[in-house]
């Protein structure tokens, strides 16, 4: 990978994991005009599912966040990979949608998906500031912490 | 005419509420070409959220209608912002996804939802008429009983 996010990656010591291969008749992402659409992501681990568990009763609001922040890096991997010309196409962060998997009194979702806001904002800056919305679940696939899926806008 | 939407707010005796600063990397609206996606917005007022708990547990259904038409007037003031302060350039409301903090067996999600999608008709006529889904979830930020995501097209 080469360009000006590639190098913006290298500069924060990241290495984009590899898109997660869809369990489904579905892809992982969709370009439709000027938007890609991205299907939900979870943290992946050495390509499997990492951060399972529940906040407020497995995971601290720490390690929800760092969960949320591993997701955010296969968005961008599935958007690297699915738009000719890959990340650096990128014009906005259009909108993120975090799911956390949490228990009933589990209140603090904001704080937990702060940790995918925020990779988007150190990656690209002002462009990186997206609409969000944050909610909790009963259940997420594998058990994992959070679900994220986004939207970008491309040139 | 110009201030037409305006005027309606008048006519329905509504003030909207001045936008919520949010507390993290994100914005609370983004503009991409024609559309406005807005950020999830909850039952805010007067910067506390004003109807926690749940529905089937704490919190009654008109209690909920009336959080989700709270929620709708947090988000016509991030609207608002998004079309430069002229609600007149609002073209369709587009999509909304709205979330009900519930107990696991209530199953009248739509009816709460219903509190925010009767504000947007009152206030725009026949380009409320949006696509939608409305659903329950164990937990939302801050505890609020609704939480909503909109997308609008503007002019």
């Amino acid at each position: 990978m080469s360009g000006r996010i590639a190098a913006r990656l290298d500069q924060l010591g990241i290495a984009l994991p590899p898109p997660f291969p869809p369990r489904g008749s579905y892809v992982g992402a969709v370009v439709t005009g000027h938007l890609v659409y991205v299907a939900g992501q979870g943290p992946i681990i050495d390509g499997k599912p990492g951060y399972v568990g529940k906040l407020g009763r497995d995971l601290s609001v720490e390690d929800g966040y760092k969960a949320a922040r591993q997701t955010g890096l296969q968005i961008l991997a599935e958007v690297q990979h699915a738009v000719p010309g890959g990340l650096d196409r990128v014009t906005r962060a259009v909108k993120l949608f975090g799911l956390v998997n949490c228990t009933a009194d589990f209140t603090d979702q904001a704080r937990v998906i702060n940790g995918v806001s925020d990779l988007m904002a150190e990656i690209f800056g002002e462009a990186g500031k997206h609409a969000r919305v944050a909610v909790g679940a009963e259940t997420l696939p594998f058990g994992i912490a959070v679900e994220i899926d986004g939207i970008f806008e491309i040139e | 005419m110009a201030g037409k939407i305006d005027a309606r707010l008048r006519e329905l005796g509504i003030t909207l509420p001045a936008p919520a600063k949010p507390a993290g990397n994100y914005v609370g609206y983004v503009v991409t070409g024609n559309l406005v996606f807005l950020s999830g917005q909850l039952p805010f007022e007067d910067g506390k959220v004003k109807v926690t708990g749940k529905v089937g547990k704490d919190v009654t259904i008109e209690q909920a209608q009336a959080a989700a038409r709270l929620v709708a007037l947090n988000t016509l003031a991030n609207l608002r912002e998004a079309c430069g302060g002229d609600l007149d350039r609002v073209r369709r409301c587009v999509k909304v996804g709205g979330f009900v903090n519930a107990t696991p067996d209530f199953t009248q999600p739509p009816q709460v939802i219903n509190g925010f999608s009767d504000l947007l008709a009152e206030v725009f006529g026949d380009i409320a008429k949006h696509a939608r889904f409305a659903i329950g979830t164990n937990s939302l930020p801050l505890g609020a009983v609704v939480e909503v995501d909109a997308v609008f097209e503007i002019a």
